[in-house]
C-alpha cells in the first residue's frame, strides 16, 4: 500500500478530565518525514495531547489516524508497536548498561528466557554510529552526558522502525553546541522515514527547525502553516496568546513602600547573577516557561537549595537553612502542592499549623481546643469548600488544597510570600478566589513574589514583573495600562 | 493521633487499628484459654501482661522511628553493650589472676552513667551515618547491633562477667513492688509506654515525628528540623536500649555478651502487629503494647502447649504473619 502523505491525522480529538475540557476538538495533520513543531502556553493542551499519542492517556473522543489506519493506542507498549516512540525530558535510558544494551533493551532475542546475540544489534550500532560516532557501544551509558543519552534514545527509535518520534522540551537541559549536533540529527531523520513531532518553547529553534508548526491555546487547535509562510515570532506569539481576556491590573492605590528584600547577584547551578528588590506591599512576578529558573530562584531563598550572593532581608542577612527562613518572616508555597506543600494523609487541622506549631501549643504540649479553632478559621478566612476539618487533606479538590496550603503559610505569619505556580491546575473560580487573597495580603502590607508561567496570571497580579529566561532576568517591566503583553511572552521564549 | 480523626466523632485510623489488634488479641487469648490449661488465671495473665517488659520497652524508640520511616536494628545489641560495660565498670578493680573478674571498680552509679553514656553513644554514631551520612537505616543499625556486640563480646572474652560485683547491682532488677508480684523494671516499662503515648499524641516534638513519616519533602519546607528531630529519636532508642541493658544485667547480676540477642527483631515485629507501618507515618506506641502483648500470649501458649522449640518459633511466624495481614485487610477496607 502506497504510504499517505500525512503520517498522523488528527480528527476532532478531545479530552476530557471530569469538568476540565484539556483538548478541544483538536483537529491537523502531519506530512511524514518532515519536522513537526508543536508550540503553547503552559496549559494549552500539549502535553495532554502527547500523552494521547504514546497512549499514556485515552481519549474521550475523536479520531487519530496513523499512516491512514485507525490508531488508538491501549498503553505506551502498544503505541510504540505501533512505531510512535518519545524522547522524553525524563530519559529512558538505564544507566548501569551498556550503549548496546540499551539500544536492544526490551526487544532482545531470547531463547528459554536467556539472551542471544542477534543480528539486530549489528544494525542498531550502525544506526547509531551513523547519527554519532563519538558513541562507543560498549559505553556505560551512565558515563554518557545528557545529549548523548538523548541521541541513544533517538537510536533506540530509529532502529525500531518508528514512524513518528516525538521530542518533549529536548534542549531544555543541554548545551549550545549539543543543540547544533540534535539539531543536525533531527533534520536527518527526515531521510530515514522518521517523522519528527517537536514541542518547544523555544521559537527560535521553530524557525531554524521546522517544516510546520502547530499552535494550540486553551486545549484548542488555532492553526497549522508551513514555517516557511509564518512572518516571525509576532505572529506565532499572537497566535499563542490570541485574545486572551486580561482582567484589567488594578492600579495599586498607594505606592508600595520601603525596600525589604534586597537580593544582589544571587547564583547557583542554574541562576546567573539576579538581582533585584522587593518593597513592602509589593506583588513582583517571576515569568518564564520551562527550565528558566523559576522554582530555583524561590526554592534558593526559601534556602531549599544552596546559592551565592547577597541577599538581605529588613536589613538583615537572610539565613540559609529553611526554618530560620520562615522564623525570619518568608514563606514558600511550593510548586508540587501534594508531594511537597501538603501532608496529604493528615485532615486539614492536622495541616494547617505545621509551620508554626508555637501558636497552638504551650511549652511543647499541643492545646486541641486551640488546634482546632485554628482550623475551622483558617477554612472560614479562605472559604475551603469542606464539610469539617476533619477531612483528609488527599480528599480535597486541588483548589482547595492549594488554599490549605496558603493557610498554612499564613499561620507562619510572614511578611514576604514566595509562591510557585499558585493557581497551578486549579479551577477558575477557585484562582479567581486565590487572587483575592493574595491581593489582601498585598493590601496587609505583607510582599509577594508570584512565580509563574501563566501569562494571564502574572499579568493580572504583579506590580512589577520580570522577566527570566535560563537563569537571567531579561527584563524588567512595571505594570500598567500600557503593558505589552506580546513582549513577555517574546523575552519568556528567547527574544530580544 | 495525629489528625486522622476527631476525638469525638469519627475513630482516628490508629485508634481504629489498636483497637482492631485489641481485638485479635482478645481472639487469641480465648483460644489459648481453651488449649492450654490454667492460661486464664490471673497469675498468668499478669505473667503475659509483664513478661515481654524489656522487649516493649526497646519497642518506644523501634516505634518512633518507624513512624518517620527509618529502623533501628541496633537495639538488641546495645543491650548487650549495656550490660556488659555496666558489669565491667563496677567489677572490683584488680583483684583477681582471672580477667573476667576484674574490672573498673566504680561506684555504681559511676557505672550505670557510663553504660548509659555508651548507649546513647551506639545512638549517636547511628545518627551519623543515618542523618549526616544518608546512608540507609537498615544497613546502619545492623552495623551497629554487630559492632556493640562485637564490643560486649571483646569486653568478656564471649563469655559474660558475673564475678566480684557489688551487692547494689542486682537491687534494682530484682526488686518487687511492695504488695505486687510485679518488678521494679515493669513499674519503669508502664511508665515509659505512658510518657511516650503522652509524646506521640499531644506533644509538638510528637507531631514532628509523624509529620516526617507522613512526608519528609513537605516537612522540610515547612520548617521541620528533620535532621536535629531524627537525631535526637536515634539517641532516645539507644538510651531506651541502655536502661533496658541495666535492668537486665541487674536481674540476672551479670553482664552477658549474648543478652539480648533477636530482641531487635522482636521489638520491629511487635510494632508492626501493633499497626505501625512500616513505610512510615502512621502508628503507635500504644498498638505496640498491645502487639506485644499478642506476642506474649502466643509464645506461653506455644510453651504451655508443650510444642517443641522449633514448633513454637513456627507458631510464632505463622501467627505473626497472619496477624498482619489481618490488620492490613481491615485498613485496607476501612479506608474504601
Amino acid at each position: 500500500m502506497e504510504p499517505t502523505a500525512n503520517v498522523l491525522e488528527l480528527r476532532g480529538l478531545t479530552k476530557d478530565f471530569l469538568s476540565v475540557r484539556a483538548v478541544n476538538e483538536v483537529s491537523f495533520d502531519v506530512r511524514r518525514n518532515t519536522v513537526h513543531c508543536l508550540v503553547g502556553e503552559n496549559g494549552a493542551g500539549k502535553s495532554t495531547l502527547i500523552k494521547i499519542l504514546t497512549g499514556a492517556l485515552p481519549r474521550t473522543s475523536g479520531r487519530i489516524l496513523l499512516d491512514g489506519r485507525e490508531y488508538a493506542p491501549r498503553n505506551t507498549r502498544d503505541a510504540k508497536a505501533h512505531g510512535v516512540s518519545t524522547l522524553f525530558q525524563e530519559l529512558n535510558v538505564v544507566d548501569q548498561l551498556t550503549v548496546a544494551e540499551n539500544l536492544t533493551l526490551g526487544t532482545e532475542d531470547t531463547s528459554f528466557g536467556f539472551l542471544r546475540k542477534s543480528r539486530r544489534i549489528d544494525r542498531v550500532i550502525e544506526i547509531l554510529h551513523s547519527l554519532e560516532p563519538s558513541i562507543a557501544p560498549r559505553q556505560r551509558v551512565s558515563t554518557l552526558s545528557v545529549a548523548q543519552k538523548q541521541i541513544v534514545e533517538i537510536a533506540k527509535a530509529v532502529a525500531a522502525e518508528a514512524d513518528v518520534l516525538i521530542m518533549d522540551e529536548p534542549t531544555a537541559a543541554i548545551s549550545e553546541g549539543e543543540i547544533e549536533r540534535l539539531f543536525r540529527i533531527v533534520k536527518g531523520l527526515r531521510s530515514q522515514n522518521v517523522t519528527v513531532i517537536y514541542i518547544s518553547h523555544r521559537l527560535d529553534e521553530i524557525f531554524e527547525l521546522g517544516d510546520s508548526v502547530t499552535v494550540m491555546r486553551d486545549g484548542r487547535h488555532i492553526a497549522t502553516k508551513p514555517v516557511a509562510e509564518v512572518s516571525g515570532r509576532s505572529e506565532l506569539i499572537q497566535l499563542m496568546i490570541g485574545k486572551t481576556v486580561f482582567e484589567a491590573y488594578r492600579q495599586r492605590s498607594e505606592p508600595p513602600g520601603e525596600v525589604v528584600l534586597s537580593v544582589k547577584g544571587l547564583c547557583n547551578r542554574k541562576l546567573r547573577e539576579l538581582s533585584f528588590d522587593v518593597r513592602r506591599g509589593e506583588i513582583v512576578g517571576f515569568y518564564g516557561l520551562v527550565g528558566a529558573g523559576k522554582t530555583e530562584l524561590a526554592r534558593a531563598l526559601y534556602g531549599a537549595d544552596p546559592y551565592r550572593g547577597e541577599v538581605a532581608f529588613h536589613g538583615r542577612r537572610l539565613p540559609t537553612r529553611t526554618d530560620e527562613v520562615i522564623e525570619a518572616g518568608i514563606v514558600l508555597v511550593p510548586e508540587e502542592r501534594r508531594s511537597q506543600g501538603l501532608f496529604t494523609i493528615l485532615t486539614i487541622r492536622g495541616n494547617v499549623p505545621v509551620m508554626n506549631m508555637g501558636r497552638v501549643s504551650h511549652h511543647g504540649i499541643i492545646d486541641g481546643t486551640l488546634e482546632r479553632r485554628v482550623a475551622r478559621d483558617a477554612v472560614a478566612e479562605l472559604r475551603i469548600a469542606t464539610s469539617s476539618t476533619e477531612k483528609e487533606a488527599a480528599k480535597l479538590s486541588g483548589g482547595n488544597q492549594q488554599k490549605v496550603v496558603f493557610s498554612k503559610c499564613l499561620f507562619a505569619d510572614a511578611d514576604l510570600l514566595l509562591l510557585d505556580e499558585p493557581t497551578r491546575g486549579i479551577d477558575v473560580g477557585a484562582k479567581s478566589e486565590i487572587y483575592d487573597i493574595i491581593r489582601r495580603l498585598s493590601r496587609e502590607g505583607k510582599s509577594i513574589l508570584v512565580f509563574s508561567s501563566e501569562l494571564p496570571e502574572i499579568v493580572n497580579l504583579c506590580d512589577t514583573i520580570h522577566l527570566l529566561y535560563e537563569g537571567r532576568i531579561r527584563e524588567t517591566l512595571q505594570n500598567g495600562p500600557e503593558l505589552d503583553s506580546h513582549r513577555l511572552l517574546h523575552v519568556a521564549t528567547g527574544g530580544v | 493521633m495525629v489528625p486522622g480523626g476527631s476525638f469525638t466523632s469519627k475513630l482516628s485510623n490508629e485508634s481504629f487499628l489498636s483497637l482492631f489488634m485489641a481485638g485479635v488479641l482478645l481472639l487469641l487469648f480465648a483460644a489459648a484459654c481453651v488449649f492450654v490449661p490454667n492460661f486464664y488465671l490471673p497469675r498468668n495473665v499478669i505473667n503475659l501482661l509483664t513478661n515481654y517488659w524489656y522487649v516493649i520497652i526497646l519497642g518506644i524508640g523501634v516505634t518512633f522511628l518507624l513512624v518517620t520511616g527509618h529502623f533501628d536494628m541496633s537495639v538488641g545489641g546495645n543491650v548487650a553493650l549495656t550490660g556488659v560495660v555496666c558489669a565491667w565498670a563496677c567489677q572490683a578493680a584488680g583483684t583477681s589472676p582471672n580477667e573476667l573478674a576484674n574490672g573498673l571498680g566504680l561506684p555504681y552509679g559511676a557505672a550505670v552513667t557510663l553504660a548509659l553514656l555508651c548507649a546513647t553513644g551506639v545512638g549517636a554514631v547511628n545518627a551519623f551515618f543515618i542523618v549526616r551520612l544518608r546512608v540507609p537505616s537498615i544497613i546502619v543499625t545492623l552495623g551497629t547491633m554487630m559492632l556493640s556486640r562485637g564490643l560486649a563480646q571483646v569486653i568478656t572474652r564471649g563469655a559474660q562477667r558475673n564475678t566480684s560485683l557489688p551487692d547494689v547491682f542486682g537491687v534494682v532488677g530484682n526488686t518487687f513492688l511492695p504488695g505486687t508480684p510485679l518488678k521494679v523494671a515493669v513499674l519503669i516499662m508502664v511508665v515509659l509506654v505512658a510518657a511516650a503515648f503522652a509524646l506521640e499524641r499531644s506533644t509538638v516534638v510528637g507531631r514532628y515525628t509523624y509529620l516526617i513519616g507522613a512526608n519528609v519533602e513537605a516537612a522540610r519546607l515547612s520548617g521541620v528540623k528533620v535532621n536535629r528531630h531524627l537525631t535526637a529519636l536515634y539517641l532516645l532508642s539507644g538510651v531506651l536500649a541502655g536502661v533496658a541493658g541495666i535492668l537486665l544485667a541487674s536481674e540476672f547480676k551479670a553482664g552477658v555478651s549474648s543478652r539480648a540477642t533477636g530482641y531487635e527483631f522482636d521489638a520491629l515485629v511487635i510494632a508492626l502487629l501493633g499497626g505501625v507501618s512500616i513505610s512510615g507515618g502512621f502508628g503507635s506506641v500504644l498498638g505496640m503494647f498491645v502487639g506485644a502483648i499478642i506476642l506474649s500470649v502466643v509464645t506461653s501458649a506455644a510453651t504451655g502447649l508443650l510444642l517443641s522449640p522449633d514448633w513454637q518459633f513456627t507458631l510464632k511466624g505463622v501467627v505473626t504473619f497472619l496477624a498482619i495481614l489481618a490488620q492490613r485487610f481491615a485498613l485496607d477496607r476501612r479506608k474504601g
